[in-house]
Order: C-alpha cells, then structure tokens, then sequence
C-alpha cells in the first residue's frame, strides 16, 4: 500500500467515528441533498457534535450556523461537503486550513460529466494531498455506520438501516438506496454503509482495509463498475480473505462487452474483461455474484448460520413436490444428500406417522405441525453425516406456521450446524417468514436458493482453511536477449513478431521450444532437415506475413531432403506470389514432434489487472467451445496445475479410455515461466503459443508455433 | 462604463436578489460558497444583470461566473 493507501486507513477511522461532524454548504430546505442530510446525521442519533457550516443562515435545526467551516471555535474531526462542485475545491481548501483530514464529498459533477468534471476532481485530489486530508467520493450517496457508539447517517438516503454485520460497499449512489429498502424489508442489518462514487481519493481498496479490521463488520460486500486497479483489489481482498476470514462477495457489473472477437490473437478474442475478471477474483478468493439477490442470499448464510464441514445436507418438508425440487438442485449444485445412520432413521420411524418418508428428503408429510418438525430437525441435526439442514414449508390449513418458524430458530441454537429455510408462498407464510428473519434463519422464497449459499459457504470454509500461498519461484532476471528482440521490434514500428523471433523470446525463458534453423536456401532447407532428422515443419519467417497458412507459408510432415528442397520453393513462390511486398527473411526448418496432445497457451495483457495467462486445448477445444481458464500473472505451480485441472477436457491428459498420461507437470512449468516473461516484458500485449505439444509423461512438452503481439 | 460602476449596480442587483446588505458584498465573494446562492437564485441573478444592463448573456458561459469581479468583468463584454 502507498501513502496516501496508509494515510486514509488512518483517516477512515474518522469518516466512521468522528467526535465532530461540519455539515458544509447545509441549508434548511427539506427534499434537498445539502437539507437532507443535515437532517439526517441529526436524526440518527449521531453520538458527536454537529455543526451546521451554511454562508446564508444563522441557525439550523436549532444549532449555530457557521459561515465558513474555519469559523467554528472547535476542533472537527469529519467534513460532510454537500455544496455544487463549482465551489467544493474551496470547501475542502478550508478542511485543509481547520484541520480536518477526514472528508466525504457527497457533490456530483465531477468526473461522471466529462472533461471538466475531471479538472475539478484533480483539483480536489491536489488539495487532499497539501493537507494529507482523505475523502470519499464525490458524487456519492455518504457513509453511514450504524455503531451504537456512533450512529453516523451522512447520507441522503431515506431510512437509517437496522444494526447488523454486513458491510455494504457501493460504487453507484443510486442501487444503496434500493439496496437498504431490500434489505430493510428482509429484516437484514448493516455495519457501515459505504456509497464510494467517483472514488476519486479513498477506493474500495482501502475500505477493504479497514473493514478487515472493523470488529462489527463479518461479511463485505461490494459493488464494482470499473476496476481501475486490479491487482490491488486482489491483493486487498486476499489479505482480508486469508487474515480476517471475512469473505468479500462482489457484484460487477458489465458483463456483456463488444470488441473482444477484434483481438489479433486466440488468447486475445478468449480472454474478454469478464472471464478476465472472472478468473481474477476466482485466484483472490472473491465471491462473483450475478444479481443482489444472490448476493444477499450468501451473505445472510455467511452472517447469521455456521459454516458447513461438508457437503452433505438434509432436507425436512412437509410438501413431496418441493422435497425433490430441492434434492434436484441440490445435486446439480454439487451438493449431496446426506444417506442417515441407523440411529436417525429409528428416530425419525419411532417420531413421525407410518406414512411419513423417513430417507433424505425427509417429508413429514402436509398435516405436519411444530411437534414433528422439531422431531425431524432435532433427528437430522444429531446424525454426524449431516453438515446441514434444509427445512421446506408449504402452508397446509393445519400447519402452524408462525409456531414452526419459532421451533425451528429454537432447535437450531442447539446445534453448530446451518439450517436454511424455505417457506413457500407469500401472504400465509409472510408471519413466519419475519419470526425467521428476526432470529437469522436465512429465508429463501424458492427452496432451490437454499442450495448455492451452503455450497459457496461451504467453498470458502475450505479456500480460507487449505488455501496455501502461492509460492512464486522464477529463477530467471528478466532476460535481456527477450527485451532486446522485442525493444528492437518496437523502434521498427513492428507491430508483431515472427515465430521465429517470438521462439528466441521464449527460448530465453527456458520455455521448451521445438529445435529450429533458419534457411535461406533450397539447398540449405534440405541439408538442415537431413541433419536434424525426419519428419520436420517448413515455415516462412517474415515480418510482413501474420498469418503464415493463407499464404501457403507452412508445409508439414516433410519426409526427405528432397521434399524439403522442394518445400522451400514453394512456400517462396506462394508467398511472393500472394503477398508480393512480403520480406521474406528465410524458412525456418523445424522437427515435427509426433504423438503429442495439442494445448495452447496466452498472454493477455488487461487495463485492470495486468497481465493474464491462459490455458486451454488446441483445436475446436478452443475455437468451438472455448473451454480454456485465466490467471493472473505472476502464477506459481500450484495455480498452474489448478488451470490444468478445471478445464472441462483435462481428462484428455490423465490417461482416460486408453490414451496415455501426458506431462501435465511440464505444462504448468510452461505457464510459470511464461507468466514471469509476461510480467517482465510489459511490451507484449498478447502472445499465443499454439500449439504447445504434449507428449507422455516424464517426456515433455514443445512449443511448436508462437505469435507475439506488440504494445504500441 | 466604468469598471467601478458596473460593481457597484452588481453589488445593487446581487443584495437585492439574495436579499443581503451591500457591505457584506465583496469584490471578491463568491456567489456560492460566501453569498450562499443556490441554482434558482443564479438563474434569478443572470436575468437580474441582463435587465439591469439591458444585455442578453449567453447563460452557460455566465454560469461560470463565480465572483462579484468576475461578473464586473464579463458583463463589461458586453456593454
């Protein structure tokens, strides 16, 4: 973390908990940003001292009215600027000469509005470093901590949120007020609620920081538009992952992107931003979510039930249907149904009628009230195969919900496992539903949400718990011949480099590339394949030609010197012939590896997270179905082996149906070392190796063809 | 005009529209942040000048405006 990084850690203790709030640019109208929140730091109950700052009025709210912040006698530990965004640089001019080095600016037009927004922000931005002042936003909603020993709302939102353990982080103003109305109708409660904006100073960075740190705070979670820095957002979110144990869920948005197929590479068209992200936030241990519903629904299993152990769960209902719903979805989940020891199936036979089903689902059929609920979940809970329970509802004319719902709260207390609820329907079951919430059962209207919260929960229990650091060993400086090859390639105005170029690039990080000379002859085509020995590649090496086959650049499986002579001539005649500007600078001759699996390998360099790495198969693996995976570089071995093995074909190189077990340790060797040449040689924007040939295990692999794409 | 006089029938204007006694009005306060005027009452302020002065202003620029001498010396553009 930087300076400023370390300076609003410091300063964001203020923003939460200041003994003194200045209001700056208040006035007394009502339905206004700058009326409104005066009135609702007032009426939060908010533990310090307010001070109206107002150039009009002499009192507001029955408090003294200052003209200018530096006028007020006392010391002032936050500023709330809520004047237009022509005159904030003044506000926070005068924090400066009070004092103050914790601010929010709530103003909007800044940055959102163009050019001269971004001026103004830069303005900002240079007055908060003169006076080492930290501020969040502008154009933000505020912040709000519902601390008892604080109570700050320096918001404009509408309703002061309920006291909870969930911090609530938000680039966009405009979802937090949509968002605590959601949440205040589920009954869910927040630490600090943070509306970031521009976040033109303090980022979600730091706020990750500190709420790794904030003892009301257990779960985080954050809502993203832009990432405009993504290995510190990594960073920040593994250390507070791996150290506090509190997980962060995020929600970005921008899925959908156009542009990605313009990309000159494979690795460049297969790596969009979202897979990117995607990939990114998987190696941080980061929770994607897809909407806020699903965020809400992990993060109240996250907040209010124990962790899982393992995966298998019961199911009680009093409805059959719903019952094998739920054992569908548990399934396709990933999850499984827990099979019930001899003890729990006696229990189970010996509390509920003959006609209950007594396996997993366990129904205790529609006439079901609280007395055999509370015998089925007391029955499942005990049995040790059991990590969790689900209980299901239907509302029958006999079922006693709100009784139910309480029993429930009250046999799960007795036990350190999770229980998830599900009780259909909407009027009837809307009293049980809230005795639910009020004891922090989580509550899912459809009984199949139950399942992805207790798989992501049980997930993170082992990430946090097995999760090892990546141990980075490269070995290799950062290799001069690379850097001269591709600088050169750079003060030509190249705007790529030939395989042969692009081999030597990699060959200096002791990637494994196939053996390979460069003729300039027939002759000399010929008498260097007699020498390496058959069957060897001809390729045409020319930095005019990209695509090397649509000009008749390649000619495979050449068998004699003869054939070689001959192969040289044409690829010559084909190219001069199709691409008569082309210089051609010779054919490289090369040993065609025989019997290998076809993988391809990737760079990509990303604007948010730098440079990324990707794998996959050759082929229609890749051009059809796109089954490849990204990291982040740098990548140790242990990701690298993780990149293999998630890919939907791996099993293609573990020796399944009578093919045989291929060097998969030689190819994450491969992905570490082309990592570090990917965070060592910033000029490449992308690289492609494909393919790279596998061959049988303990025997390696070779690169057979690699294009490097220059940044320019 | 004078510079001078064109102050001070802004300074008139200013007092009248914010409802302020001349003396607080500086050469250099801000409409805003010193003067307290929010968006309607700058609006009320640009169409104040062009009746006093009988000009016509272009409004985005005259939004940009921020202190009494800044005012003094746009408006002198236009006379």
């Amino acid at each position: 973390m930087n300076h400023r990084g370390e300076l609003h850690r410091k300063n964001l203790h203020t923003v939460f908990y200041p003994r003194s709030v200045a209001v700056i640019g208040t006035n007394k109208v009502r339905g206004s940003v700058p009326g409104d929140i005066f009135v609702n730091i007032l009426q939060s109950g908010f533990q310090g001292i307010i001070y109206p700052v107002s150039p009009r009025e002499k009192s507001i709210g029955g408090l003294k009215a200052y003209k200018y912040v530096i006028d007020i006698p006392d010391e002032v530990d936050l500023g709330v600027i809520v004047f237009p965004s022509s005159v904030c640089k003044l506000a926070l001019e005068q924090c400066g000469q009070k004092g103050i080095k914790s601010v929010i600016i709530i103003s909007a037009g800044f940055r959102e509005v163009g050019e001269k927004g971004l001026a103004k922000e830069k303005e900002l931005l240079e007055i908060a470093e003169q006076y080492g002042i930290s501020f969040i936003g502008p154009n933000c909603l505020g912040v709000i901590n519902t601390d008892p020993i604080s109570r700050l709302n320096a918001s404009f939102a509408r309703k002061y949120p309920a006291e909870g353990n969930i911090a609530f982080l938000s680039q966009s103003g405009a979802l937090c007020t949509a968002v605590l109305d959601y949440a205040r109708a589920k009954n869910i409660g927040f630490s600090k609620f943070v509306s970031f904006g521009n976040k033109a100073d303090i980022s979600e960075i730091e706020l990750l920081y500190y709420l790794m740190d904030d003892p009301k705070t257990k779960v985080i979670l954050l809502y993203l538009e832009e990432i405009s820095d993504g290995p510190g957002l990594m960073r920040a979110a593994r250390d507070v992952i791996m150290k506090s144990h509190k997980p962060v869920l995020i929600l970005k948005s921008g899925r959908t992107e156009e542009g990605a197929s313009a990309a000159a590479s494979h690795t460049g068209s297969l790596a969009g931003k979202d897979e990117i992200c995607d990939a990114a936030f998987k190696q941080a241990g980061i929770i994607r979510c897809e909407d806020i519903e699903e965020m809400f629904n992990i993060a109240i299993a996250f907040v209010y039930q124990p962790y899982p152990e393992w995966k298998r769960v019961a199911i009680v209902t009093n409805a059959g249907g719903p019952g094998v719903l739920t054992t569908d979805a548990v399934v396709k989940e990933g999850l499984e149904l827990a099979r019930f020891s001899e003890k729990t199936t006696l229990s189970l036979k010996k509390s509920l009628p003959t006609t209950a089903n007594i396996k997993n689902p366990v129904d205790v059929i529609g006439d079901a009230r609280a007395d055999r609920y509370v015998a089925a979940i007391s029955a499942v809970f005990k049995d040790e195969n059991v990590a969790g329970v689900f209980v299901i509802l239907t509302p029958q004319s006999m079922t006693d919900i709100d009784s139910i719902a309480k029993e429930i709260a009250r046999v799960a207390d007795q036990f350190d496992k999770p229980v998830y609820t599900s009780f259909m329907g909407e009027a009837d079951v809307a009293s049980g539903i809230k005795i639910l919430e009020r004891n922090n059962i989580p509550h899912y209207i459809l009984p199949e949400s139950m399942c992805k919260p207790f798989h992501t929960v049980y997930n993170f229990n082992r990430f946090i718990h097995n999760e090892e650091p990546e141990v980075f060993v490269s070995g290799h400086p950062p290799n001069l011949v690379a850097k001269e090859l591709l600088e050169k390639a750079i003060e030509e105005n190249r705007k790529y480099l030939n395989e042969y170029d692009a081999s030597l690039v990699l060959e200096a990080y002791r990637l494994p590339v196939v053996e390979k000379r460069m003729a300039t002859s027939a002759g000399e085509a010929g008498k260097l394949a007699a020498e390496m020995g058959f069957p060897v590649v001809l390729k045409v090496i020319s930095d005019d030609v990209f695509h090397k086959f649509d000009v008749g650049g390649v000619v495979l499986n050449i068998s004699s010197e003869t054939e070689a002579e001959e192969s040289f001539r044409t690829i010559t005649e084909s190219v001069k012939e199709k691409m008569p500007g082309a210089k051609i600078r010779g054919v490289q001759v090369s040993k065609q590896i025989q019997n290998g699996v076809e993988v391809i390998l990737g760079i990509k360099k990303d604007p948010s997270f730098g440079s990324v790495i990707m794998f996959g198969f050759g082929g229609i693996f890749v051009e059809i179905f796109r089954d490849v995976s990204f990291r982040v570089a740098p990548v140790g071995k242990s990701t690298a082996l993780q990149m293999i093995r998630e890919i939907k074909s791996s099993e293609l190189l573990s020796g399944v149906r009578g093919t045989q077990l291929r060097d998969v340790d030689a190819i994450a060797e491969a992905i570490v070392k082309l990592s570090f040449l990917a965070i060592d040689c910033p000029q490449i924007k992308e690289l492609d190796i494909n393919p790279l040939i596998v061959l049988e295990e303990g025997r390696g692999c070779y690169v057979a063809d690699a294009k490097i794409i220059l940044e320019n | 005009m004078e510079k001078k006089e064109i102050e001070s029938r802004i300074k008139k204007v200013v007092a009248h529209v914010l409802k302020l006694d001349e003396e607080e009005i500086t050469q250099d306060a801000n409409f805003i942040f010193d003067l307290g005027a929010d968006s309607m009452q700058s609006m009320l302020l640009i169409a104040a000048f062009e009746e006093e002065f009988d000009i016509e202003m272009d409004v985005e620029k005259a939004q940009e405006v921020q202190t009494i001498g800044g005012a003094v010396d746009f408006i002198a553009e236009y006379l």
